[in-house]
């Protein structure tokens, strides 16, 4: 169930990687950690952010928890969509439930991140 | 009773009507002067007619969201402003009329008319420009209270450029209003009017909103402005102000120009000190246009005391009544030594949600070089909020590292400003976040939140999960 094209970051983010631009949202790991979704709080497009930064937050009915860009670049665009329905990302993780798209400008920190088999054993080294 | 001391009081405010009450309590004869109307702004131009109109933007938020409770309601929610504002100056005179019948029940000659200095020992009460009464008095106690500042850049014609005075009165409500300044009373009222269903803009010349307040309480009370559309332009100044026909027009520094139905100026309060005869009688007053008071409140003048939003401490109508009951005391029996202590003072900001907090901020903490360590909860860990459906925000404990004393706590939720009483009696009596976290508090209710945040302190919370670092200096929960 985890999507082999899409690299994987340990705070349970994922990025789908276009070019030079990289599509980030979080896992179905992370949503259903998450419970209900109710608001995101997103970056401003234009903004410059570095790899391991908090670029926003998510508020779910149970918790709040940041979400952290594991790739450095600019921010190009922001799923405007979720303002209305915060839900996408618990029903269309990958999919509809996007959270931004950022210009990267070290795009081998992309390369370094985890591969969907290596993210699925960190998920079983963290269930076990 | 021959040699029981005169009293005059002049201004009716919070801070006045309480000294004057205070002084005839412990035995004195007193003359309150009152221009206006007993209550002062806090009762007729703030705390009490804003909170009633809160309370009535809340009703409706709740109808709106009726059906979430499966309650149906049959047709869309409206507001009667007319309705509303009776209700509010209804409440309004209610609390006067209060006023009026304690001042009478303690003997308090209620004079109106505009009180000034004539020496330190003697009142002249003008009405309309005349002078009506003169008082003579063993000891003066000054409680004139502030008044919106008004910057020339600004035309203000109580319509379409207005103060907090003319925004509780929306007789129509506008489509859009800007708000420039978000303090404590910018916040409020963008919150009420936001509310109200005007689309609302706000201006702020620092970085964030409510820039005073701890800066996690600033970034959660941004974040609720977002949620709601209220537009928020940060770091930036009006530079121009235009009233056009259909509209007004104001340019930021930024260059980028707003056009809106109504502009609300609320970029703080003035002291009243004009006219009264300060300088002559020997009072001083400060920088900031405040009159100069030692810890007693007594000013250099001996014998005249000041209190309230005139000697500029902390403007609130609590302190000004804390600072009046100091005062009377001390007018009362001469040479008298109570002393105003600032170290606790709670506050409410009545944004939605409200916000509650005493004490050290945590910026402040830093900028004394203290060590802290802090502990939150946020409310959506517990069930009583999920009753309410309304699970917004936090606690936030700060502690000193050393001591565990609590120097601060700050909340942002459901009747935060009711909370943080609790967090104020611990403070008053020195106690540590242990104490905090070790006292049973009833469930289910809000105040848990208290407890856990004061258990988050040393990561031991819970209804929180194991915290990633542990806090500083402990290893965690023992």
């Amino acid at each position: 169930m985890i999507p082999v094209e899409l690299r994987y970051h340990t705070e349970h983010e994922w990025i789908r990687q276009e070019n030079q631009m990289a599509v980030l949202g979080i896992t179905h790991f992370a949503q259903d950690a998450l419970g209900d979704i109710v608001y995101l709080e997103l970056p401003k497009v234009g903004v410059e952010v570095r790899s391991g930064q908090e670029i926003g937050e998510v508020e779910s009915t149970k918790t709040t928890s940041p979400v952290y860009t594991p790739v450095s670049g600019k921010i190009m665009a922001v799923n405007e969509e979720l303002k209305e329905k915060p839900e996408l990302v618990n029903q269309d993780p990958y999919g509809r439930g996007w959270i931004v798209k950022i210009q990267m400008s070290d795009p081998s920190e992309a390369k370094r991140l985890m591969d969907a088999r290596e993210y699925g054993a960190y998920l079983q080294e963290k269930a076990d | 009773m021959g040699d029981s001391p005169r009293i005059a009081v002049i201004g009716g405010g919070p801070g006045g009507y309480v000294a004057a009450i205070r002084a005839a309590q412990l035995g004195a004869r007193v003359s309150l002067v009152e221009e206006r109307e007993v209550g002062g702004t806090c009762l007729n131009q703030g705390c009490i007619p804003s909170k009633a109109l809160i309370f009535n933007a809340e009703v409706v938020s709740l109808l709106k969201r009726a059906e979430e409770f499966g309650v149906r309601v049959i047709s869309e929610p409206t507001y009667d402003v007319t309705r509303m504002l009776e209700r509010k100056q209804r409440i309004v005179q209610t609390q006067i009329r209060g006023i009026h019948s304690l001042l009478k029940s303690w003997g308090v000659a209620l004079i109106k008319g505009r009180g000034r200095l004539i020496g330190p020992r003697a009142v002249e009460v003008t009405d309309n420009g005349e002078a009506v009464r003169r008082l003579e008095a063993d000891r003066v106690i000054l409680a004139t209270g502030s008044k919106p500042i008004k910057p020339p850049i600004f035309p203000f014609d109580r319509a379409r450029v207005i103060t907090s005075e003319e925004a509780l009165e929306p007789r129509i409500l506008p489509k859009s209003l800007l708000i420039v300044g978000a303090g404590v009373e910018g916040c409020e009222f963008g919150f009420l009017y936001q509310a109200l269903g005007v689309s609302v803009t706000m201006v702020e010349m620092k970085n964030r909103p409510l820039a005073t307040e701890d800066e996690e309480i600033s970034s959660l009370i941004q974040r609720e402005m977002n949620k709601r559309g209220i537009k928020l332009h940060l770091g930036v100044r009006v530079e121009k102000v235009s009233v056009e026909s259909a509209q007004v027009v104001v340019i930021l520094s930024d260059g980028q120009p707003i056009a809106v139905e109504r502009v609300l100026v609320s970029i703080g309060r003035g002291m009243n000190t004009e006219g009264l005869g300060l300088e002559e009688a020997g009072v001083l007053l400060g920088k900031r246009g405040e009159i100069l008071v030692d810890d007693r409140m007594e000013t250099p003048a001996p014998g005249v005391y000041a209190i309230g939003d005139a000697v500029g401490k902390i403007m609130l109508a609590h302190v000004a009544s804390a600072e009046a009951k100091v005062a009377a005391a001390n007018a009362v029996t001469e040479g008298g030594s109570h002393s105003m202590n600032y170290d606790v003072v709670p506050a409410g900001i009545f944004t939605l949600p409200e916000i509650g907090t005493v004490g050290l901020k945590e910026w402040e903490a830093a900028e004394r070089g203290l060590k802290v360590r802090i502990g939150r909860c946020p409310f959506r860990a517990l069930g009583r909020v999920h009753t309410m459906d309304e699970i917004v925000g936090m606690v936030k404990v700060i502690a000193e590292q050393e001591t565990d004393r609590i120097l601060g706590v700050h909340i942002l939720g459901p009747h935060a400003s009711d909370m943080v009483h609790e967090a104020a009696i611990a403070m008053r009596l020195g106690a540590k976040a242990s104490d905090m976290a070790e006292m049973i508090h009833a469930h289910p209710t809000l105040p848990e939140a208290m407890m856990e945040a004061a258990e988050d302190v040393h990561g031991s919370s819970i209804h929180l999960p194991r915290r990633k670092v542990p806090p500083a200096g402990r290893p965690g929960p023992s």
